[in-house]
This record gives structure tokens, sequence and C-alpha cells, in this order.
């Protein structure tokens, strides 16, 4: 078995995934002071509106389809009569959308950071790293979607649910074009990457306050607690 | 009933002389901090004036506070939490920092370095965000003694129902100061509009406090309060706001902006309220009748059967006594001279303000003596400052309070004077507004002697859990730092 291809498409994904948990983990429990996004509305509030909006609602719309899309097995599909054809159509079409309103939002997003002086020099180079491999993913992947043309229901599909369940099949990724491999390794690194960045905030998603008291009382911790 | 004690405060406006020295210790201590160098947690406003951050008064343009919604039910005027979900990723009703203001400074050393020339050095103000030589636009006294307000006067929406022209004539012009902290509201705007759940009320004080570990930055609790206390931090990315100096109030000691006013303005107190009456008392339907409903739900401390029911539901004893001696629930409720700031946003501030008495601005009774014509009471309404700008100040726009409150004032006066000038009290003057000698001298007391035990009477907290003081002494407070075996080595204890 080629060696590079172990490396790339069964050990720097589980590299990256424990760097994930046992990262996010670490810095929740040593540095919960830091756990936020950092936000920068404060500074420049005119040029984020809409940049940040489209880049989440975009990015959000992505995930959520590469979810759907990949770890749901096609055999599944085919129970409701979507069989790969079908499959393939709505993903690229709905990708090509989202990915769109996504590519648009981080170039916006980009620009701002590049050109807003309060907003470039409180940059730090995590963000930058950040801010360049979200836009390296998004393009990748709206370039696959434009341009690749690869049935991925068969190759990328399977083996990331092999990774998910622990029963990685790096073969599968043989045949899959350069292009797409670039996707998916950019996409892990990122992965491995954010949780020494504002990401975090992503695990932070307030659903809680859909339903809770608008009020809320605290006491005082016991004096042995403080200390 | 649901009885809770609550920390709170009154500033006598007829006594503030806009010195900012409540200000200074208050920077100085809690944000001298970059990222927070714009916040002013304690701020002196002139009124009239748009203020810090521009038109925060506003709520059509800030969108702070409540409102009534279907039914009377209140509401977050910004929208409740579906709307604040979905717009998560950009607060539509969050203040940029120019509106407070680009912090600067100055770079002080070229007025040393610089070579001899023909000219003085001078200095330039630079932003304190990007380093960058700035232009100072605004600030968080820039109206300060109505500066400017001859542009900005006009937005003040305190002249509703004035014609706010006439009183920006430099001959027709009035002032008055208005120091601002966090209200630590009973009904918070900025508690409710937290996404994350950081931000809570002390059920032991009442103190409204951000929780820097549980805060993820979402930045509504800046939009969602009505008087713009809660600061984003922009270089760690969570929320600061007042304290009520907590850390000096647990020992009994007053905030720092209490403790160094030189005009000594500011009491602190505790008043015992029924947290089962919050609602009712923010929901009322007219917004005139919302003063008059939060001064119902504060307790009267000497009431025996409220003190039992206190004692029952484990308000410590120091707290009930202290709440019998709060110079707060004299101020507020007792005498009802003290307001709260704007109650028409339903957030029941805790920050209550005597309105200012002022000179009399026309001449219209030339053959009256001066000292005459300030001690009638019908001189109120001739006074410097229009009772209706006081009264959309104070009590949502209704009038009747706020004369009451300054026929009170000019009362008092009125009787004092008698009696120190011939010996004896003019008690038609406070028949009049319906006040026995004995308060009237209470009232003087309290407002002009403002003796140091008098305006701060401040229980120390009531420590819980089993406690081992002795052991912890010297500690600090700092983990790690108390010793196991308590502050003396072990043998000398066990000869103790």
């Amino acid at each position: 078995m080629d060696l590079s291809n172990l490396f790339a498409f069964v050990i720097f994904p589980y590299i990256t995934l424990v760097t994930f948990v046992v990262g996010h983990s670490y810095r929740y429990f040593t540095d919960e002071l830091s756990w936020n996004s950092r936000s920068s509305q404060l500074l420049e509030p005119k040029s984020l509106k809409i940049g940040i909006t489209l880049f989440h609602w975009g990015i959000l719309a992505t995930l959520g389809g590469h979810a759907v899309g990949l770890l749901i097995p096609q055999r599944i599909w085919d129970l409701f009569g979507i069989d790969g054809e079908a499959h393939t159509q709505i993903a690229v079409w709905s990708g090509l959308l989202v990915g769109i309103v996504a590519f648009i939002g981080i170039l916006m997003l980009i620009h701002r950071r590049y050109t807003q002086p309060r907003i470039r020099i409180t940059t730090t180079v995590g963000d930058w790293i950040t801010l360049i491999g979200l836009a390296f993913v998004i393009t990748t992947g709206l370039y696959n979607v434009i341009f690749g043309h690869y049935y991925i229901l068969d190759t990328v599909a399977p083996w990331i649910r092999g990774i998910v369940t622990l029963t990685p099949d790096p073969t599968l990724m043989i045949p899959v074009p350069f292009s797409y491999k670039l996707h998916v390794l950019s996409a892990f690194f990122l992965l491995g990457f954010s949780p020494f960045t504002r990401l975090v905030h992503i695990w932070s998603v307030p659903l809680g306050y859909i339903n809770r008291s608008y009020l809320l009382f605290r006491r005082r911790p016991a004096i042995e607690e403080q200390i | 009933m649901r009885i809770k004690a609550h920390y709170a405060m009154v500033l006598n406006l007829d006594k503030c002389i806009g010195c900012h020295t409540c200000s200074i210790p208050c920077k100085n201590v809690w944000t001298n901090r970059q990222g927070v160098e714009y916040a002013w947690f304690n701020n002196v406003e002139t009124k009239p004036g748009i203020g810090y951050p521009k038109r925060w008064e506003d709520q059509e343009l800030h969108r702070g506070g409540w409102k009534l919604g279907y039914r009377g039910h209140l509401k977050l005027r910004a929208g409740g939490r579906g709307k604040k979900m979905a717009q998560i990723f950009h607060n539509p009703d969050l203040p940029a920092i120019d509106e407070y203001y680009e912090p600067w400074t100055y770079d002080y050393g070229k007025l040393i370095k610089s070579p001899a020339g023909k000219h003085q050095p001078s200095v330039r103000p630079k932003s304190q965000i990007t380093g960058e030589t700035m232009d100072v636009k605004w600030g968080p006294n820039w109206e300060d003694d109505l500066a400017g307000v001859n542009r900005t006067g006009a937005l003040d929406i305190n002249f509703r129902n004035l014609e706010h022209s006439i009183y920006l004539k430099f001959k027709q012009v009035f002032m008055f100061y208005l120091p601002r902290l966090c209200e630590h509201c009973l009904n918070p705007g900025c508690v409710a509009s937290c996404p994350s759940g950081a931000m809570y009320k002390r059920e032991e004080d009442g103190i409204v406090l951000v929780d820097q570990n549980r805060c993820r930055g979402w930045r509504y609790c800046v939009s969602g309060c009505p008087y713009k206390k809660v600061y984003y931090n922009w270089v760690n990315g969570r929320s600061e706001k007042c304290i009520f100096c907590y850390p000096r109030i647990e020992a009994g000691l007053p905030t720092l902006c209490a403790q160094t006013c030189v005009g000594r303005i500011r009491y602190v107190g505790v008043v015992l309220y029924d947290a089962d009456g919050i609602r009712f008392a923010a929901s009322q339907e007219d917004e005139e009748d919302l003063y008059p409903a939060h001064t119902a739900i504060l307790l009267n401390p000497n009431d025996p059967a409220i003190q039992k029911e206190a004692e029952k539901q484990g308000i410590p004893p120091a707290w009930r006594k202290a709440a019998q001696r709060s110079p707060v629930y004299k101020l507020a409720k007792e005498w009802k001279i003290a307001f709260p700031l704007h109650p028409e946003y339903r957030t029941l501030p805790m920050v209550w303000y005597i309105p200012p008495l002022s000179p009399v601005s026309d001449a219209l009774a030339p053959e009256r003596s001066r000292v005459e014509t300030l001690d009638k009471i019908d001189t109120i309404d001739r006074m410097r400052i229009p009772i209706t700008y006081l009264a959309n100040l104070l009590t949502a726009g209704d009038e009747k309070p706020v004369r009451m409150a300054m026929k009170k004032l000019m009362a008092v006066r009125a009787y004092m004077r008698g009696k120190q000038l011939d010996g004896v009290g003019d008690a038609d003057a406070i028949s009049a507004v319906n006040m026995t000698p004995e308060t009237a001298e209470a009232m003087y007391e309290l407002l002009a002697i403002a003796r140091y035990e008098n305006r701060f009477v401040i229980p120390t907290v009531e420590r819980t859990g089993n406690t081992d003081l002795y052991r912890m002494q010297g500690s600090c407070g700092i983990p790690g730092t108390v010793p196991a075996h308590g502050p003396f080595p072990r043998e000398e204890e066990s000869s103790r």
C-alpha cells in the first residue's frame, strides 16, 4: 500500500481529530476565559454586516449538507428513491448555491480584515491562518462542485464514514482526483487547528437561550469554593 | 411574597457639582486596561445633552430595555430569543466604539525628547486602537458644561413636550449634571438578553454581574441595556460592567464612586423588595404608572410582618436591620423625593435620583425680595430647569411626583432657614406639603449634613458555609494559599 496515501487518509485525519478533541477539552478546562468568538463588531460594524451574515449562513448550510450527504450511506437514500445520480445532482446544485454564499462572505471578511486599520491591527497570526484556511477549503470545495464532476458516493463518502466509525480504508481514496484530496486534507487541517482559534465559539451556540428564563439569579459561592 | 434584599443607591442631583471625582477612582481601579479604556462604569454627563454613548437614551435608535408587546406581555425591545439567535452573527443594535469614543492617548515622550527648536514641541492624540494619529471627535464627557449642546441638544429626548430651541438659547439655557452607573435593575434587560446565561443577579444583594468564564462575547447585553452600561472588551472579547464594587461592599465599605464623592451626594443602602412583584411592576400599561408600581414593590422594613417574613425567608439579621436604617428607603419610598432614571425602559432600575433645584429664571415678581422668591413653593415652575424635562428624565413624563418632591425640598429649606435665622422653623412651609417638623429635620440631616454613617448603611456580607476564618487569615483569597494548619505552625497550634 502507498505509504503516503496511508498517512494522508488515515494517520493525518486521526491526528487532527485527536488534536481536535484533546485541544478543545484542554482549552475549555484550562482557559475558559478565552473561549469566545472575539467579535470585532464593536470596532467596525458597518463593513462586517453583510460579509459575516453571508459567511455564517453559507458555511452552516454547507456543513449541514456535508453531514447529511456524506455520513448517511447511499443505500439508505436508495430506500427513499433517491439514487446516486439524483443525490449527486441535489448535492451539486445546493452545494453550489450555499458554497457561493459562503465564498462571497469569506472574501468580504478577508477584505475587511486587510483594509480596515482597526481590524488589521487586532488580527493575530492564528486569525489569518483560520481565515485563509477557511477560504482555501471553500474555494477547493467550490472548484470541485463546478469543475470536478467526480462521483464521490462510492469513494470519498464511504471513506469518511470509515474514519467516523474507526474502520478507515485509505484505498478508497486512491482514485480520487487531486482537487478533492486537497479539499479533504485542508478541511482536516482546519479541524485540527480550530481548538487554538476563535472557532471554538461554534461549540458554544447558545441553544439553551431558547427556553431559558429571562431573569437569572445566582447565589454567592460558599467561601470554601472561592478559595 | 418572595422577599429579597437589594443594594441600591441614591444620587442627590441638587448637590452634584460635576467634578468627575466619582469617575476617576472607578476608572483607575476597574477599567484601567486595554480593551476597556473606552469604558467608564461611572461617568458624569451634563444635561441637556445626548451623552455617552451618543443618544443612549433614545431607545427608538438603540432598542434597549423592554416594551409591552401582545396582550401587555413584557418583550425585549430588540426582539425575543428567536430573533436574537437568527441575528447572532451581527447584532444590529450594537453601537460602534465611535459612539462612545475612540480611545486615545498622547506621545508624552515627545515633549521631553524632541530636539531644541524654535517652537515648543506639541503632542497630538493617538488612537489607542491603531496607534495612528487621530482627531478626537467624542468622549465620555464631551458635552461637559453644555459644550456643543447647541448642536446636539435637539436630539435629547428629554425635551419631549418642550420646545428645545427655547431652552438652548444662550440666555434661557439650563444645565445640571447626571452621574451615571449601572442601575443594577430588578428586571435587567442585559441579563435577559445574554444568550449564554453568563449574566446574573446575585441572589443575596441583587448586584448584576457578568460571569467572565461563561461570557462568549455575543454582545447582546451591550445593546439590551437601555443605559448602555455594559461594555464589550474589544481585546479579550468579553463584556464587562460596573460590579457595584462588590469586594468593598461585601466588607461594608461604600462603592468607590460613593466613597470619593466630594459633594456627598451619594447614598448607599439596602432595600427589601418583593421579587414576585417584578413582572407586575414592569408591565404597567401606562408608562406613568411604572414609577409608582416600582416603589410599591419596595417593602417597608419597619413593618413587623415584613420583618418576620424576611426572617423566615432567610434574610440575615444584619441586613434586616440595615434595611430599617436605609437612606435609600427613606429617600425613595418614605419621602418620595428620589426617582428611578427613565422608568419607561421597564427595567426597574435601582439607582435613584433626587431632582435638582435651580435658580428662578424670570423676573415675574421683582417686588419680592430674592430670599422670599426662592422660598416660595410656587417658584418651582419658574426655575430654570423645566419640570417637564425632569419628569421626562425621572418619571416617564409624570410631573406630579417630581413637582411634589421639589416642593418638599423647598419646604425643608424654608423651614430650616427660619429655624437658623429666627430660631423657629417655618411651620406653614412644611405643613403645605404635609410634612412634620421631625421629617423636615430628618431630611435636612440626611440631605444637607449627610454624615458618612447616615449616607452609607452597608451590612457586611453574610458568610455562608462552615468556614474557619481563623485558618484562612493572611491567604488574601488567592486559591491555594490557605495553609492546611492555619497561620501558625502545628506545634504552636497544639500548645494553644
